[in-house]
């Protein structure tokens, strides 16, 4: 299958590169279309944990974009409670088959880094954001370290 | 050194096969073809491919094939010298490289193919073309250039390239260009269609989806050139077939852009469709019809198997199917609502008479099938919305509710079934009311 040895190619390019803030990719052979990961982010307040996401990839893949879950619930106005984001580089109307995932990880991990509260899941969220921020970073702080993930020791 | 049959049509009139060994030069195959004829052996012109053979040529450096057809010519007048081929040509028409090459590339190029077509029958693959032409006049291959082509449009424009045809009595002096499958023997009218946008894959680029270096290799007319593989190239078109998300433009017809999302990338020339094999390329050829004839204002007729466009006239909703040459289903629908004519708004369904009250027989396999389509449009209506932009019936199967049109690009609210809002988007944008 054709995405399959596109995913393969970066996969293995992905593993050899490393990026610092995606760790423990997880990737059963016999189903390429399935990652599983570690967002390791080095901004307050998520700096204090790790998330686990899920990559799913399409059938169709590179001409239609994979999909991301978080699956470590997260404070983060642009993440919804079932760990659904909406990340501009993989919208039906922007992806573009040449877009590697490595980019799309680098965007994600950017999001995660730095909240967009115009563009909000959360409205609540979005709204401490603006309009309280020591009261959301000390909430997210909180919340990041009663459910994230341990963070792996630095490489 | 191996043997060709080649066939020689006799000044424009008769044929016969002549068994060449592929060592001889031009001049011991006119001596054949004058044995045959009984004409001197100088007053002989052999033409291929545009060109006047000369005498030194070896056949085996002209490009022909098993059948292919040569012209023989006798007792013309002498050539004027720039007719003739000169040593700077190149030896025969299948070495002409139409592909603009940056420098350097064209040396390791040589001898790998310049260019491709569809080969419908028997191939059904693209495979490595010959470049052949005629006279534009008689449709002989009697023709010789004045110049060699050096670009697509100098091939593909009618009219560019002159040249001077030799047939006896023909005065034409426009060069036809055509092209033929290289892998296999063709006869005369056994002609295929250029795909201009696949080429050799001289400079090793990857593939834009598949990132591997392979060839041949679409390249397409944006600004960048990009590059996808053949492979590639028809599960993106399936792809997008799938989503009826090819364009239907004015004058080139149903196409797609550069996969990239280039601008001004648009292919220009839909057979290279073809190569998404006959299923899928008929399915192209339907949908193609299709989004033309919605475009005109038109519509397709609902009955079940049918979808027979149809221009309705203005006048009124009522639409009939009419039964001609073997399309059409005789359906009378209403055009709005596609749903069977009725008298009144949309929706409201017709007070139903009690049985009893009937008196006519109804078909029991007409009824049967009633029964079924009405289960089916249970079915729509369960699973689908219409989109508040164009009213086409939308299957919801993953993502957010933030929906946009693939027919008519209207962004639309799954949950409210209007515009796309701030609202939808702060307060369900997957679903969760707030």
């Amino acid at each position: 299958m054709a995405a399959t040895r596109r995913l393969q190619k970066e996969l293995t390019q992905m593993r050899q590169n490393g990026i610092k803030s995606f760790r423990d990719i997880q990737v059963d052979e016999s189903n390429m279309l399935l990652w599983q990961g570690l967002i390791v982010p080095d901004s307050p307040p998520y700096n204090r944990g790790a998330f686990k996401i899920e990559i799913v990839f399409p059938a169709e893949y590179p001409f239609k974009p994979p999909r991301i879950t978080f699956k470590t619930k997260i404070y983060h106005p642009n993440i919804d409670e079932k760990g659904q984001v909406c990340l501009p580089i993989i919208s039906a109307e922007n992806w573009k088959p040449a877009t590697r995932t490595d980019q799309v990880i680098n965007a994600l991990v950017a999001l995660v880094n730095d909240p967009e509260p115009e563009h909000p899941l959360r409205g609540d969220l979005a709204e401490e954001y603006t309009k309280d921020r020591k009261k959301f970073l000390k909430s997210a702080e909180e919340y990041t370290k009663k459910h994230g993930e341990k963070r792996p020791a630095d490489p | 050194m191996g043997t060709l049959q080649v066939m020689v049509r006799f000044n424009s009139n008769h044929s016969f096969i002549v068994r060449v060994n592929t060592s001889w030069t031009i001049a011991r195959f006119k001596q054949e073809v004058g044995r045959v004829q009984g004409v001197p052996s100088d007053q002989i012109h052999i033409l291929f491919a545009g060109r006047d053979l000369p005498d030194s040529l070896r056949i085996q450096d002209c490009g022909l094939g098993q059948q292919t057809v040569v012209h023989a010519i006798s007792g013309l007048p002498q050539l004027s010298v720039d007719a003739r081929s000169h040593a700077t040509a190149p030896r025969s028409l299948s070495d002409v490289d139409l592909n603009l090459q940056p420098a350097g590339a064209g040396a390791a190029a040589g001898f790998l193919p310049s260019y491709f077509v569809y080969c419908k029958q028997p191939c059904k693959a693209v495979k490595p073309g010959k470049l052949r032409v005629r006279c534009g006049t008689c449709r002989q291959t009697t023709l010789t250039l004045n110049r060699d082509p050096a670009c697509w449009e100098d091939v593909l424009v009618p009219r560019r390239i002159q040249g001077r045809c030799l047939s006896s009595g023909c005065a034409g002096t426009v060069a036809e260009f055509y092209f033929k499958c290289a892998d296999h023997p063709t006869s005369e009218d056994d002609t295929s269609v250029a795909l201009p946008l696949v080429r050799t894959n001289t400079q090793h680029v990857d593939c834009l989806a598949c990132t591997y270096v392979r060839t041949p290799v679409m390249v397409f007319e944006c600004a960048d050139s990009h590059v996808m593989c053949l492979d590639c190239f028809a599960r993106y078109c399936v792809t997008k077939l799938n989503d009826r998300q090819f364009i239907q433009h004015p004058t080139l017809g149903y196409t797609l852009p550069c996969p990239g999302g280039c601008d001004n990338s648009l292919i220009k020339e839909v057979h290279h469709f073809r190569m998404l094999g006959e299923e899928q390329y008929d399915r192209y050829q339907r949908f193609g019809a299709e989004e033309c004839v919605l475009q005109m204002g038109g519509v397709l007729c609902p009955g079940r198997g049918c979808g027979v466009g149809i221009l309705p006239d203005g006048t009124t909703n009522m639409v009939e199917c009419v039964r001609q040459a073997g399309s059409g289903c005789g359906f009378v629908f209403c055009k709005v609502c596609k749903e069977a004519y009725h008298t009144g708004p949309c929706g409201e369904t017709a007070p139903q008479p009690s049985a009893p009250a009937n008196n006519y027989r109804v078909d029991i396999q007409r009824a049967r099938r009633a029964r079924w389509e009405r289960r089916t449009a249970a079915t729509i209506a369960r699973t689908t919305k219409a989109c508040p932009g164009c009213k086409v019936r939308t299957e919801k199967n993953d993502g957010c509710m933030h929906m946009t049109c693939p027919r008519c690009r209207f962004q639309w609210c799954w949950l409210c079934e209007e515009e796309w809002g701030i609202d939808c988007r702060e307060r369900h944008w997957f679903g969760e009311r707030g």
